[in-house]
Protein backbone atom coordinates (compact mmCIF):
# COMPACT_ATOMS: atom_id res chain seq x y z
CA UNK A 1 0.00 0.00 0.00
CA UNK A 2 3.06 2.28 0.86
CA UNK A 3 4.39 1.67 -2.68
CA UNK A 4 1.26 2.20 -4.05
CA UNK A 5 0.71 5.87 -2.42
CA UNK A 6 4.39 6.80 -3.67
CA UNK A 7 3.51 5.67 -7.34
CA UNK A 8 0.69 7.41 -7.22
CA UNK A 9 2.38 10.78 -5.88
CA UNK A 10 4.84 9.68 -8.75
CA UNK A 11 2.46 9.56 -11.02
CA UNK A 12 0.90 13.11 -10.14
CA UNK A 13 4.53 14.58 -10.51
CA UNK A 14 5.05 13.24 -13.55
CA UNK A 15 2.21 13.45 -14.83
CA UNK A 16 2.27 17.25 -14.34
CA UNK A 17 5.36 17.60 -16.15
CA UNK A 18 4.24 15.50 -19.05
CA UNK A 19 0.93 17.76 -19.39
CA UNK A 20 3.24 21.27 -19.24
CA UNK A 21 5.32 20.09 -22.18
CA UNK A 22 1.88 18.78 -24.07
CA UNK A 23 0.28 22.29 -23.32
CA UNK A 24 3.71 24.13 -25.38
CA UNK A 25 3.51 21.31 -28.15
CA UNK A 26 -0.15 21.43 -28.57
CA UNK A 27 -0.34 25.28 -29.02
CA UNK A 28 2.31 25.10 -31.37
CA UNK A 29 0.82 22.46 -33.30
CA UNK A 30 -3.07 22.70 -32.65
CA UNK A 31 -2.97 26.85 -33.99
CA UNK A 32 -0.03 26.15 -36.86
CA UNK A 33 -0.56 22.25 -37.75
CA UNK A 34 2.86 21.95 -38.02
CA UNK A 35 4.23 18.91 -36.24
CA UNK A 36 7.22 20.16 -34.34
CA UNK A 37 9.40 17.46 -33.71
CA UNK A 38 12.29 19.67 -33.16
CA UNK A 39 10.24 21.01 -29.96
CA UNK A 40 12.49 17.77 -28.17
CA UNK A 41 15.65 19.66 -29.31
CA UNK A 42 14.33 23.13 -28.47
CA UNK A 43 12.96 22.31 -25.06
CA UNK A 44 17.00 20.22 -24.34
CA UNK A 45 18.41 23.57 -25.63
CA UNK A 46 16.66 25.45 -22.75
CA UNK A 47 18.10 23.09 -19.96
CA UNK A 48 21.74 23.56 -21.58
CA UNK A 49 21.54 26.97 -22.03
CA UNK A 50 19.94 27.66 -18.12
CA UNK A 51 23.78 24.83 -17.31
CA UNK A 52 25.59 26.87 -19.18
CA UNK A 53 24.13 30.30 -17.23
CA UNK A 54 24.52 28.28 -13.76
CA UNK A 55 27.48 26.62 -13.79
CA UNK A 56 29.91 28.08 -16.34
CA UNK A 57 28.56 32.00 -15.66
CA UNK A 58 27.51 31.53 -11.97
CA UNK A 59 24.12 32.97 -13.01
CA UNK A 60 21.48 32.84 -9.61
CA UNK A 61 19.51 29.49 -10.52
CA UNK A 62 16.55 31.92 -11.12
CA UNK A 63 18.02 34.30 -13.67
CA UNK A 64 19.75 30.79 -15.40
CA UNK A 65 16.13 28.95 -15.75
CA UNK A 66 15.28 32.85 -17.08
CA UNK A 67 18.00 32.37 -19.35
CA UNK A 68 16.98 28.58 -20.54
CA UNK A 69 13.54 30.67 -21.19
CA UNK A 70 14.76 33.13 -23.93
CA UNK A 71 16.91 30.93 -25.47
CA UNK A 72 14.01 27.90 -26.13
CA UNK A 73 11.95 30.62 -27.00
CA UNK A 74 14.63 32.16 -29.30
CA UNK A 75 15.39 28.94 -30.75
CA UNK A 76 11.76 27.68 -31.26
CA UNK A 77 10.65 31.60 -33.00
CA UNK A 78 13.57 30.63 -35.56
CA UNK A 79 13.32 27.45 -36.35
CA UNK A 80 9.58 28.59 -37.62
CA UNK A 81 10.96 31.64 -39.38
CA UNK A 82 13.88 30.27 -41.04
CA UNK A 83 12.88 26.77 -41.55
CA UNK A 84 8.56 26.07 -41.36
CA UNK A 85 7.72 29.52 -42.64
CA UNK A 86 8.98 28.98 -46.68
CA UNK A 87 7.28 25.64 -46.80
CA UNK A 88 3.90 27.20 -45.39
CA UNK A 89 4.05 30.05 -47.84
CA UNK A 90 4.40 27.28 -50.72
CA UNK A 91 1.31 25.45 -49.42
CA UNK A 92 4.04 22.29 -48.53
CA UNK A 93 1.58 19.34 -47.42
CA UNK A 94 2.21 18.53 -43.33
CA UNK A 95 4.20 15.24 -44.68
CA UNK A 96 6.83 17.63 -46.15
CA UNK A 97 6.58 19.90 -42.95
CA UNK A 98 6.76 17.16 -40.98
CA UNK A 99 10.27 15.62 -42.45
CA UNK A 100 11.85 19.26 -42.07
CA UNK A 101 11.24 18.58 -38.95
CA UNK A 102 12.50 15.77 -38.17
CA UNK A 103 15.46 17.04 -40.43
CA UNK A 104 15.99 20.07 -37.65
CA UNK A 105 15.49 17.69 -34.60
CA UNK A 106 18.26 15.53 -35.77
CA UNK A 107 20.72 18.49 -36.08
CA UNK A 108 19.86 20.48 -33.38
CA UNK A 109 20.54 17.11 -31.10
CA UNK A 110 23.93 16.62 -32.80
CA UNK A 111 25.07 20.64 -32.27
CA UNK A 112 23.84 19.99 -28.63
CA UNK A 113 26.40 16.60 -28.46
CA UNK A 114 29.37 18.70 -30.35
CA UNK A 115 28.76 22.00 -27.98
CA UNK A 116 28.44 20.45 -24.76
CA UNK A 117 29.50 16.59 -25.13
CA UNK A 118 27.45 13.44 -24.68
CA UNK A 119 28.01 13.32 -20.58
CA UNK A 120 25.56 14.34 -18.35
CA UNK A 121 25.07 17.68 -17.14
CA UNK A 122 24.23 18.74 -13.85
CA UNK A 123 24.13 21.98 -11.77
CA UNK A 124 26.76 21.44 -9.24
CA UNK A 125 25.88 22.93 -5.44
CA UNK A 126 21.78 22.41 -6.03
CA UNK A 127 20.22 19.65 -3.80
CA UNK A 128 16.89 19.76 -3.63
CA UNK A 129 14.93 19.31 -0.22
CA UNK A 130 13.37 16.15 0.57
CA UNK A 131 9.58 15.75 2.23
CA UNK A 132 8.11 12.83 3.99
CA UNK A 133 4.20 12.79 4.25
CA UNK A 134 3.48 9.37 6.16
CA UNK A 135 5.13 6.78 4.44
CA UNK A 136 5.88 8.82 1.18
CA UNK A 137 7.98 11.38 0.00
CA UNK A 138 9.03 14.34 -2.29
CA UNK A 139 11.25 16.64 -3.32
CA UNK A 140 11.21 20.30 -4.02
CA UNK A 141 11.46 19.77 -7.01
CA UNK A 142 8.40 18.17 -7.83
CA UNK A 143 6.51 20.89 -6.12
CA UNK A 144 8.07 23.12 -8.58
CA UNK A 145 6.76 20.62 -11.21
CA UNK A 146 3.52 20.72 -9.83
CA UNK A 147 2.78 24.58 -9.25
CA UNK A 148 4.72 25.80 -12.64
CA UNK A 149 1.97 23.54 -14.29
CA UNK A 150 -0.77 25.27 -12.40
CA UNK A 151 0.91 28.99 -12.94
CA UNK A 152 1.78 28.57 -16.54
CA UNK A 153 -1.90 26.23 -17.26
CA UNK A 154 -3.62 29.25 -15.84
CA UNK A 155 -1.99 32.05 -17.08
CA UNK A 156 -2.07 30.71 -20.90
CA UNK A 157 -5.93 30.21 -20.31
CA UNK A 158 -6.39 33.29 -18.84
CA UNK A 159 -4.27 34.66 -22.09
CA UNK A 160 -6.16 32.68 -24.65
CA UNK A 161 -9.89 33.86 -23.55
CA UNK A 162 -9.20 37.55 -22.56
CA UNK A 163 -6.66 39.16 -24.95
CA UNK A 164 -6.94 39.78 -28.30
CA UNK A 165 -4.25 37.92 -29.45
CA UNK A 166 -5.71 34.74 -27.71
CA UNK A 167 -8.81 35.35 -29.44
CA UNK A 168 -6.48 35.11 -32.22
CA UNK A 169 -5.01 31.98 -30.99
CA UNK A 170 -8.33 30.59 -30.90
CA UNK A 171 -9.91 31.32 -34.15
CA UNK A 172 -6.46 30.03 -36.11
CA UNK A 173 -6.94 26.86 -34.26
CA UNK A 174 -10.62 26.60 -35.29
CA UNK A 175 -9.89 27.70 -39.13
CA UNK A 176 -7.01 28.93 -40.02
CA UNK A 177 -8.53 30.14 -43.56
CA UNK A 178 -11.50 31.98 -41.57
CA UNK A 179 -8.73 33.93 -39.59
CA UNK A 180 -6.97 35.15 -42.39
CA UNK A 181 -10.31 36.14 -43.66
CA UNK A 182 -11.11 38.16 -40.91
CA UNK A 183 -8.30 40.20 -41.01
CA UNK A 184 -5.75 38.11 -38.22
CA UNK A 185 -2.07 37.84 -39.79
CA UNK A 186 -1.48 34.15 -39.19
CA UNK A 187 2.01 34.50 -39.36
CA UNK A 188 2.12 37.13 -36.75
CA UNK A 189 0.12 34.27 -34.89
CA UNK A 190 2.45 31.62 -35.83
CA UNK A 191 5.37 33.14 -34.37
CA UNK A 192 3.66 34.10 -31.34
CA UNK A 193 2.48 30.63 -30.74
CA UNK A 194 5.97 29.17 -31.50
CA UNK A 195 7.38 31.94 -28.66
CA UNK A 196 5.16 30.85 -26.17
CA UNK A 197 4.81 27.08 -26.86
CA UNK A 198 9.05 27.38 -26.70
CA UNK A 199 9.04 29.38 -23.86
CA UNK A 200 6.46 26.98 -22.19
CA UNK A 201 8.76 24.16 -22.65
CA UNK A 202 11.97 25.48 -20.88
CA UNK A 203 10.45 25.65 -18.05
CA UNK A 204 9.98 21.56 -17.17
CA UNK A 205 13.76 21.36 -19.15
CA UNK A 206 14.90 23.35 -16.32
CA UNK A 207 13.28 21.73 -13.33
CA UNK A 208 14.59 18.31 -15.28
CA UNK A 209 17.80 19.85 -15.30
CA UNK A 210 17.84 20.20 -11.77
CA UNK A 211 16.08 17.18 -10.91
CA UNK A 212 17.84 14.66 -13.33
CA UNK A 213 20.42 16.69 -15.43
CA UNK A 214 20.58 17.27 -18.83
CA UNK A 215 22.09 14.64 -21.89
CA UNK A 216 21.28 15.95 -25.58
CA UNK A 217 18.72 13.08 -26.12
CA UNK A 218 17.04 14.29 -23.72
CA UNK A 219 13.94 16.43 -25.66
CA UNK A 220 13.72 12.45 -27.57
CA UNK A 221 11.47 11.78 -24.85
CA UNK A 222 10.09 15.06 -23.92
CA UNK A 223 8.73 15.80 -27.50
CA UNK A 224 7.42 12.12 -27.61
CA UNK A 225 5.10 12.28 -24.48
CA UNK A 226 4.35 15.65 -25.56
CA UNK A 227 3.05 14.49 -28.87
CA UNK A 228 0.97 11.12 -27.24
CA UNK A 229 -0.58 13.88 -24.26
CA UNK A 230 -1.99 16.23 -27.30
CA UNK A 231 -2.91 13.07 -29.16
CA UNK A 232 -4.86 11.45 -26.50
CA UNK A 233 -5.95 14.85 -24.62
CA UNK A 234 -7.39 15.93 -28.58
CA UNK A 235 -5.39 18.09 -30.89
CA UNK A 236 -6.19 22.02 -30.56
CA UNK A 237 -7.42 21.93 -26.67
CA UNK A 238 -4.92 23.30 -24.21
CA UNK A 239 -7.05 20.72 -21.14
CA UNK A 240 -7.53 17.43 -23.69
CA UNK A 241 -3.44 18.56 -23.43
CA UNK A 242 -3.41 18.32 -19.94
CA UNK A 243 -5.54 15.72 -19.02
CA UNK A 244 -3.88 13.79 -21.38
CA UNK A 245 -0.17 14.46 -20.17
CA UNK A 246 -1.70 13.48 -16.44
CA UNK A 247 -3.53 10.04 -17.51
CA UNK A 248 -0.17 9.11 -19.52
CA UNK A 249 1.81 10.09 -16.06
CA UNK A 250 -0.89 7.83 -13.90
CA UNK A 251 -1.05 4.90 -16.15
CA UNK A 252 2.88 4.95 -16.62
CA UNK A 253 3.87 5.20 -12.89
CA UNK A 254 0.71 3.64 -11.19
CA UNK A 255 0.97 0.53 -13.65
CA UNK A 256 4.29 -0.40 -11.94
CA UNK A 257 2.33 -1.70 -9.03
CA UNK A 258 1.72 -5.06 -10.93
CA UNK A 259 3.49 -4.33 -13.87
CA UNK A 260 7.26 -5.16 -14.28
CA UNK A 261 8.81 -1.68 -14.62
CA UNK A 262 10.80 -2.65 -17.95
CA UNK A 263 6.99 -2.19 -19.59
CA UNK A 264 6.76 1.55 -18.61
CA UNK A 265 7.20 3.26 -22.02
CA UNK A 266 4.89 0.43 -23.59
CA UNK A 267 2.32 1.18 -21.40
CA UNK A 268 1.94 4.55 -22.67
CA UNK A 269 1.38 3.33 -26.33
CA UNK A 270 -1.00 0.99 -24.88
CA UNK A 271 -2.96 3.97 -23.67
CA UNK A 272 -2.80 5.77 -27.18
CA UNK A 273 -3.79 2.52 -29.00
CA UNK A 274 -6.96 1.94 -26.61
CA UNK A 275 -8.16 6.10 -26.45
CA UNK A 276 -7.39 6.20 -30.08
CA UNK A 277 -9.73 3.09 -30.57
CA UNK A 278 -12.76 4.40 -28.72
CA UNK A 279 -12.46 8.06 -29.22
CA UNK A 280 -9.76 8.49 -32.25
CA UNK A 281 -10.77 12.85 -32.48
CA UNK A 282 -9.14 12.23 -28.62
CA UNK A 283 -10.37 12.92 -25.17
CA UNK A 284 -11.42 16.02 -25.22
CA UNK A 285 -11.74 17.49 -28.59
CA UNK A 286 -13.73 20.96 -28.87
CA UNK A 287 -13.51 21.51 -24.95
CA UNK B 1 -12.25 53.30 -64.62
CA UNK B 2 -10.64 55.67 -61.95
CA UNK B 3 -14.30 55.88 -60.20
CA UNK B 4 -14.66 52.64 -59.06
CA UNK B 5 -14.66 51.87 -56.03
CA UNK B 6 -13.24 48.29 -57.12
CA UNK B 7 -11.14 47.58 -60.34
CA UNK B 8 -9.65 44.89 -61.59
CA UNK B 9 -7.46 45.05 -64.67
CA UNK B 10 -6.27 42.59 -66.82
CA UNK B 11 -6.12 40.21 -63.85
CA UNK B 12 -4.40 36.63 -64.71
CA UNK B 13 -4.66 33.95 -61.82
CA UNK B 14 -3.39 30.29 -61.45
CA UNK B 15 -1.83 27.19 -59.72
CA UNK B 16 1.63 26.77 -60.34
CA UNK B 17 1.96 27.15 -63.99
CA UNK B 18 -1.85 26.00 -64.51
CA UNK B 19 -3.60 29.90 -65.55
CA UNK B 20 -7.30 29.43 -64.35
CA UNK B 21 -8.35 33.62 -65.32
CA UNK B 22 -7.27 34.71 -68.13
CA UNK B 23 -6.66 38.89 -68.32
CA UNK B 24 -10.34 39.44 -66.32
CA UNK B 25 -11.20 43.00 -66.34
CA UNK B 26 -14.17 43.92 -63.59
CA UNK B 27 -15.28 46.97 -62.19
CA UNK B 28 -17.53 47.79 -58.76
CA UNK B 29 -19.27 50.89 -58.46
CA UNK B 30 -20.04 52.58 -55.04
CA UNK B 31 -23.28 50.76 -53.70
CA UNK B 32 -23.40 48.43 -56.72
CA UNK B 33 -24.47 44.63 -56.62
CA UNK B 34 -22.25 42.90 -59.41
CA UNK B 35 -23.11 39.40 -59.45
CA UNK B 36 -20.35 37.28 -61.20
CA UNK B 37 -21.74 34.04 -62.85
CA UNK B 38 -20.18 30.89 -64.96
CA UNK B 39 -20.23 27.19 -64.69
CA UNK B 40 -18.25 25.42 -62.55
CA UNK B 41 -14.81 25.71 -62.71
CA UNK B 42 -14.78 28.60 -64.67
CA UNK B 43 -12.51 30.76 -62.16
CA UNK B 44 -14.92 32.30 -60.02
CA UNK B 45 -13.91 31.31 -56.78
CA UNK B 46 -9.96 31.83 -57.47
CA UNK B 47 -11.03 35.60 -59.01
CA UNK B 48 -12.57 36.40 -55.63
CA UNK B 49 -10.06 34.86 -53.55
CA UNK B 50 -7.29 36.23 -56.03
CA UNK B 51 -9.05 39.72 -55.59
CA UNK B 52 -8.94 39.09 -51.65
CA UNK B 53 -5.69 38.53 -51.45
CA UNK B 54 -5.82 34.74 -50.44
CA UNK B 55 -4.16 33.56 -53.36
CA UNK B 56 -1.26 35.20 -55.53
CA UNK B 57 -1.66 36.72 -58.74
CA UNK B 58 0.00 35.99 -61.91
CA UNK B 59 -0.23 39.77 -64.09
CA UNK B 60 -2.37 42.41 -64.20
CA UNK B 61 -3.55 44.65 -60.98
CA UNK B 62 -6.71 45.54 -58.44
CA UNK B 63 -7.15 48.90 -57.40
CA UNK B 64 -9.47 49.90 -54.56
CA UNK B 65 -10.44 53.67 -54.30
CA UNK B 66 -7.71 54.45 -57.23
CA UNK B 67 -5.21 52.34 -55.18
CA UNK B 68 -3.51 49.38 -55.92
CA UNK B 69 -4.02 46.46 -53.83
CA UNK B 70 -2.95 43.61 -55.74
CA UNK B 71 -1.56 40.92 -53.55
CA UNK B 72 -1.80 43.18 -50.38
CA UNK B 73 -2.78 40.72 -47.22
CA UNK B 74 -6.46 40.10 -46.63
CA UNK B 75 -5.70 41.45 -42.95
CA UNK B 76 -4.70 44.91 -44.89
CA UNK B 77 -7.94 45.00 -47.21
CA UNK B 78 -10.58 43.87 -44.13
CA UNK B 79 -8.62 46.98 -42.69
CA UNK B 80 -8.91 48.95 -45.83
CA UNK B 81 -12.48 48.04 -45.64
CA UNK B 82 -13.34 45.02 -47.72
CA UNK B 83 -15.19 41.63 -46.18
CA UNK B 84 -14.89 38.46 -47.87
CA UNK B 85 -17.39 35.68 -47.38
CA UNK B 86 -15.97 32.78 -47.78
CA UNK B 87 -17.94 29.63 -49.97
CA UNK B 88 -19.65 27.26 -47.69
CA UNK B 89 -20.22 28.93 -44.27
CA UNK B 90 -17.00 30.85 -43.63
CA UNK B 91 -17.66 30.51 -39.53
CA UNK B 92 -15.69 29.77 -36.52
CA UNK B 93 -17.33 26.20 -36.12
CA UNK B 94 -16.21 25.15 -32.19
CA UNK B 95 -16.80 28.90 -30.78
CA UNK B 96 -19.67 30.74 -30.19
CA UNK B 97 -22.34 32.87 -32.47
CA UNK B 98 -20.86 35.90 -30.05
CA UNK B 99 -17.51 34.67 -30.03
CA UNK B 100 -17.52 34.64 -34.10
CA UNK B 101 -19.27 37.48 -34.19
CA UNK B 102 -16.80 39.56 -32.12
CA UNK B 103 -13.76 37.42 -33.96
CA UNK B 104 -15.79 39.60 -37.15
CA UNK B 105 -14.69 42.76 -35.63
CA UNK B 106 -11.39 41.95 -34.86
CA UNK B 107 -9.78 44.79 -37.01
CA UNK B 108 -11.84 46.83 -35.32
CA UNK B 109 -9.58 48.77 -32.88
CA UNK B 110 -12.66 50.67 -30.85
CA UNK B 111 -13.84 48.19 -28.72
CA UNK B 112 -17.17 50.28 -27.42
CA UNK B 113 -18.56 49.84 -30.71
CA UNK B 114 -18.75 46.29 -30.37
CA UNK B 115 -22.23 45.56 -28.62
CA UNK B 116 -23.97 48.32 -30.84
CA UNK B 117 -22.64 46.70 -33.91
CA UNK B 118 -24.08 43.20 -32.65
CA UNK B 119 -26.95 45.28 -32.36
CA UNK B 120 -27.28 45.87 -36.40
CA UNK B 121 -26.31 42.09 -37.34
CA UNK B 122 -29.03 41.02 -34.31
CA UNK B 123 -32.08 43.18 -36.02
CA UNK B 124 -30.91 41.76 -39.60
CA UNK B 125 -30.69 37.93 -38.30
CA UNK B 126 -32.95 37.81 -35.32
CA UNK B 127 -31.98 34.23 -35.56
CA UNK B 128 -28.51 35.22 -34.27
CA UNK B 129 -29.35 36.80 -31.08
CA UNK B 130 -31.89 33.57 -29.91
CA UNK B 131 -28.90 31.45 -30.80
CA UNK B 132 -25.91 33.90 -29.49
CA UNK B 133 -24.57 31.54 -26.79
CA UNK B 134 -24.68 28.25 -29.25
CA UNK B 135 -21.66 27.02 -30.79
CA UNK B 136 -21.42 28.01 -34.38
CA UNK B 137 -20.94 24.02 -36.04
CA UNK B 138 -24.12 23.24 -34.31
CA UNK B 139 -26.21 25.76 -36.19
CA UNK B 140 -28.33 24.64 -39.49
CA UNK B 141 -27.01 25.43 -42.98
CA UNK B 142 -29.07 28.87 -43.57
CA UNK B 143 -28.42 30.09 -39.86
CA UNK B 144 -24.10 29.21 -40.34
CA UNK B 145 -24.66 31.38 -43.65
CA UNK B 146 -26.07 34.22 -41.74
CA UNK B 147 -23.88 33.75 -39.22
CA UNK B 148 -21.04 34.18 -41.70
CA UNK B 149 -22.95 37.36 -43.32
CA UNK B 150 -23.11 38.76 -40.19
CA UNK B 151 -19.49 38.49 -39.23
CA UNK B 152 -18.52 40.48 -42.37
CA UNK B 153 -20.75 43.15 -41.74
CA UNK B 154 -19.37 43.13 -38.26
CA UNK B 155 -16.31 45.67 -39.42
CA UNK B 156 -18.53 47.63 -41.00
CA UNK B 157 -17.28 46.97 -44.56
CA UNK B 158 -17.49 49.63 -48.01
CA UNK B 159 -16.88 46.48 -50.51
CA UNK B 160 -18.24 42.74 -49.73
CA UNK B 161 -17.35 39.69 -51.73
CA UNK B 162 -19.41 37.06 -51.49
CA UNK B 163 -18.71 33.66 -52.99
CA UNK B 164 -21.77 31.28 -53.08
CA UNK B 165 -23.64 32.48 -50.32
CA UNK B 166 -26.89 30.53 -51.45
CA UNK B 167 -24.89 26.96 -51.88
CA UNK B 168 -26.09 23.97 -50.19
CA UNK B 169 -29.21 25.94 -48.48
CA UNK B 170 -33.12 24.86 -49.28
CA UNK B 171 -34.93 27.87 -51.76
CA UNK B 172 -36.80 29.60 -49.10
CA UNK B 173 -33.35 30.52 -47.09
CA UNK B 174 -31.75 31.48 -50.51
CA UNK B 175 -34.20 33.80 -50.90
CA UNK B 176 -34.22 35.20 -47.34
CA UNK B 177 -30.10 35.06 -47.42
CA UNK B 178 -30.52 37.37 -51.19
CA UNK B 179 -32.86 39.60 -49.64
CA UNK B 180 -30.28 40.16 -46.50
CA UNK B 181 -27.65 40.57 -48.93
CA UNK B 182 -30.07 43.71 -50.69
CA UNK B 183 -30.76 44.94 -47.08
CA UNK B 184 -26.94 45.74 -46.51
CA UNK B 185 -26.58 47.24 -49.94
CA UNK B 186 -29.47 49.76 -49.44
CA UNK B 187 -29.37 50.52 -45.51
CA UNK B 188 -25.71 50.72 -45.50
CA UNK B 189 -24.77 51.37 -48.81
CA UNK B 190 -22.07 48.40 -48.69
CA UNK B 191 -20.95 47.65 -52.34
CA UNK B 192 -21.81 44.02 -53.40
CA UNK B 193 -19.35 41.45 -55.47
CA UNK B 194 -20.98 38.33 -55.65
CA UNK B 195 -20.26 34.97 -57.19
CA UNK B 196 -23.59 32.97 -57.34
CA UNK B 197 -24.72 29.81 -59.62
CA UNK B 198 -28.45 30.57 -58.05
CA UNK B 199 -29.75 32.62 -61.44
CA UNK B 200 -33.27 32.31 -60.18
CA UNK B 201 -32.97 34.60 -57.00
CA UNK B 202 -29.42 35.86 -57.96
CA UNK B 203 -30.07 38.10 -60.68
CA UNK B 204 -32.96 39.81 -59.47
CA UNK B 205 -30.95 41.56 -56.55
CA UNK B 206 -28.14 42.63 -58.98
CA UNK B 207 -27.82 46.13 -61.03
CA UNK B 208 -25.37 44.23 -63.13
CA UNK B 209 -24.10 40.70 -64.20
CA UNK B 210 -20.64 39.19 -65.52
CA UNK B 211 -20.25 36.01 -66.89
CA UNK B 212 -17.05 33.88 -66.88
CA UNK B 213 -16.53 31.02 -69.33
CA UNK B 214 -13.14 29.13 -68.82
CA UNK B 215 -11.79 31.85 -66.78
CA UNK B 216 -12.68 34.36 -69.29
CA UNK B 217 -15.04 37.32 -68.98
CA UNK B 218 -17.96 36.47 -71.99
CA UNK B 219 -20.70 38.70 -70.88
CA UNK B 220 -20.53 42.13 -68.75
CA UNK B 221 -23.46 44.41 -68.52
CA UNK B 222 -27.18 44.78 -67.18
CA UNK B 223 -28.30 41.06 -65.77
CA UNK B 224 -31.93 41.40 -67.40
CA UNK B 225 -31.23 39.94 -70.81
CA UNK B 226 -29.15 36.76 -68.64
CA UNK B 227 -33.36 36.16 -67.32
CA UNK B 228 -33.93 34.60 -70.47
CA UNK B 229 -32.70 31.23 -70.40
CA UNK B 230 -31.80 30.27 -74.03
CA UNK B 231 -29.38 33.72 -73.96
CA UNK B 232 -27.93 32.41 -70.86
CA UNK B 233 -27.50 29.01 -72.01
CA UNK B 234 -25.26 30.68 -75.15
CA UNK B 235 -22.68 32.29 -72.76
CA UNK B 236 -22.33 28.76 -70.32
Amino acid sequence: MDLFLQLLLNGFVNGSHYALLGVGFGLIFGTTNIVHFAYGPVYAAGAYSAWTAAALLGFPLFLAGLTGVAAATVLGVASYLLLYRPFVRRDAPTFVVLIASLGLFILLENLIAILFGTDKKVVDGYSAGIHFIGPTFYTDIHIYQIASLMILGLALAAFLRLTNYGKAIQAMTDNADMARVIGIDTNKVSILVFAIGSAISAVPAVLILLRDGALPNMGFIAVFVAFLAVVVGGVGSILGAVLGGFLLGMVENVGMWQIPTEWQSTIAFIVLFFVLLVRPQGLFKGT
Amino acid sequence: MSEQLLAVERLSVGYGKKTVVHEVDLGLAEREILIVLGHNGAGKTTLMQAIFGLIRTQSGRVLYRGEPITGRKPADNVLGGIAYVPQGHGIFRSLTVRANLELGAFVVRDRSRLEEDMETVFEMFPILRERATQIGGTLSGGQQQMLAIGMALMHKPSVMILDEPSIGLAPNLVERVMRSIQTINREFGTAILMVEQNVRYGLPIAQRAAVLKTGRKVYDGPPEPLEDRVELMKLF
